[in-house]
């Protein structure tokens, strides 16, 4: 439809455009015509013969216009679906059959040139932005050798320095941890297999993976009927749970405890992560899966990167989960009762997966 | 003893791994040349090899395939790499399980003691007993002969390790570790309650001051 009237509104233009284009042809004839009639008029021609010959002259000059005038306009009309029917617009110049006219050829030869430097550009900025994210995976990698070694080398240290050194060398490895999700979540061939996984596999991994964290901030972790299998990636699922763990070891109040539960869903699985932590303010909620969002709370603590849920976000789509967020602040209304914030991850069926991903 | 053999170019972690494996009371046999790794490993007789993926010069994938025709002993990968298809191909190269970099030393120990468990088809000791004190792991119960009470999991693990360890100082922060290890997530709160009811367990059977509190280390069984 849209296009429709798109190309309607291009003849139109057309026929205004087409006179205004040949406008000094026909004031130039219109000259010679009227000194051609002065001049045989004034060698004795007699004046119905003049009339005769400039109506036929009129003749011929309208047909061949108008001639031209339609070639130009089923011409106009095959480019403009020609270009309707691409999905790279980009490619126009080499869609093209052939030319008409030299004049044309010419055109869509400098036109295809145009759009070769483009393609050129536009592929050179994908590879780059490619190898930065393989360069991004490969140094991760290369990072992780030193950081196991100092996890080794720390364990020979006394108690105290120990703790704080473990501490220190847990957020490294969680901020490296972001830093290849990201990669990996930009990158437009995602590398992750879905396939039927434990949820209480991918719970414990991720409990593992943030024990330091949680140890340290003195959380109870408390699971609940994970008996289940889901379809997804473990690795990045596990990434997801673990961000949501951290963000309820960081955001915590007196007697942290987090409840990890799961119930089925008609086809699907709800994973429900439960902590009794400080919350988000009600105005806040809708934007903390935003990329940057730090909020009231990581302003008054610090260290929030806004990327953690951002990321989780990302991630989910791409493994068809659907993430919920509900929380409550305790600001001391209802004897601080049902602080806290959930987090629902509901699992997709098997069936509703893509094929790709299967 | 039981030899594992530590395939990683990395010398901080080759090192230091040994030497965590030796405290552990596991034989390590760090290896430093990868061009003959399946030859060393014939020669050696390795329990378990514990192998990188990223090496100099071959990747560890090739060396699984050339270990696997020479020897039966288990494989495990401990690798930087940590895609789910990294880990698919590990496994079914015939790698037994696959670590990720960085891990905490406790889930590495872990997981060796079990993959070690598997191939031996060693179970572990399922009643254990310190001074009259038997402990069922499978039943989940302690006996004396003044009688015998059934124990919560969590109960059942932190005496365990108490046990295991029996006259040794267990601070609070490793049985928090190892019941971690166990899956059970308990906070410090939580670890009191449950010393607690299991000291009053214990004094039921007629075990007064069993389990003894040193002031700022942690519990001993004396």
């Amino acid at each position: 439809m849209n296009a429709h009237y798109n190309a309607q509104k291009g003849i139109n233009m057309t026929i205004v455009e087409f006179l205004s284009d040949r406008l000094g042809q026909f004031v130039l004839q219109a000259v010679f015509a009227a000194a051609a009639s002065i001049f045989l008029i004034a060698t004795g021609t007699e004046s119905g013969i003049v009339v005769l010959l400039l109506v036929a002259w009129l003749l011929v000059l309208l047909c061949t216009q108008t001639v031209a005038f339609l070639r130009c306009r089923s011409r106009l009309h095959e480019l403009e679906s020609i270009m309707d029917s691409l999905d790279q617009k980009y490619l126009f110049a080499e869609c093209i059959p052939e030319a008409r006219s030299i004049y044309e050829r010419r055109l869509l030869d400098l036109s295809r040139r145009a759009g070769k430097a483009m393609i050129g550009a536009v592929s050179d900025a994908r590879a780059a932005g490619q190898e930065y994210r393989e360069y991004v995976e490969s140094w991760v990698h290369e990072i992780k050798t030193p950081i196991t070694a100092a996890g080794l080398i720390c364990r020979s240290a006394d108690p105290a320095t120990r703790q704080k050194l473990s501490r220190e060398l847990a957020q490294i490895e969680a901020h490296v941890e972001r830093a290849l999700f990201y990669a990996r979540a930009e990158s437009p061939e995602k590398d992750f297999i879905i396939r039927p996984v434990s949820l209480a596999d991918i719970v414990a991994q991720a409990i593992d993976r943030h024990r330091t964290l949680l140890i340290q901030s003195n959380v109870r972790v408390e699971t609940e009927h994970l008996e289940q299998s889901v379809y997804t990636d473990e690795k990045w699922a596990g990434f997801i749970l673990g961000q949501l763990l951290q963000n309820a070891a960081r955001y915590r109040n007196e007697h942290p405890v987090i409840t990890l539960s799961a119930k089925p869903l008609g086809q699907r699985v709800q994973l429900i992560v439960r902590d009794n932590g400080i919350g988000i303010p009600a105005h806040e909620l809708p934007r903390v899966f935003d990329r940057g969002f730090t909020g009231s709370n990581g302003r008054t603590r610090g260290g929030s990167t806004g990327m953690g849920l951002y990321l989780c976000r990302k991630l989910a789509d791409c493994l068809e989960i659907e993430l919920q967020i509900r929380s409550e602040t305790g600001d001391g209304t209802e004897n601080g009762a049902g602080n806290g914030t959930v987090l629902i991850l509901t699992f997709p069926a098997h069936q509703t997966l893509p094929n790709y991903a299967k | 003893m039981q030899k594992i053999m530590i395939v990683e170019d990395d010398p901080a972690i080759r090192e230091e791994l040994a030497l965590l494996l030796k405290n552990e009371g596991y034989c390590p046999l760090p290896v430093t040349n990868f061009t003959d790794v399946s030859e060393q490993a014939v020669r050696n007789r390795p329990d378990l090899i514990l192998l990188d993926i990223g090496l100099p010069g071959r990747d560890g994938f090739s060396i699984c395939m050339g270990l696997r025709k020479a020897v039966s002993a288990p494989i495990i990968f401990v690798t930087s790499r940590d895609s789910s298809l990294d880990e698919v191909q590990a496994l079914s190269l015939g790698g037994d399980d696959y670590i990720t970099k960085p891990y905490s030393i406790p889930v590495l120990m872990a997981r060796i003691k079990a993959v070690l468990r598997r191939g031996s088809k060693a179970t572990e000791p399922d009643v254990m007993e310190v001074r009259g004190l038997r402990l069922n792991l499978t039943k989940g119960t302690i006996s004396t002969e003044a009688g015998t009470t059934a124990l919560t999991r969590n109960e059942l693990q932190i005496l365990a390790c108490l046990m295991e360890h029996a006259g040794e100082i267990i601070s609070r922060a490793d049985l928090i570790e190892a019941l971690w290890d166990n899956q059970i997530y308990i906070d410090d709160n939580t670890l009191s309650v449950n010393v607690t009811r299991l000291r009053g367990k214990l004094s039921e059977l007629g075990l007064q001051d069993f389990i003894k509190t040193r002031r700022g280390m942690g519990y001993q069984l004396i």
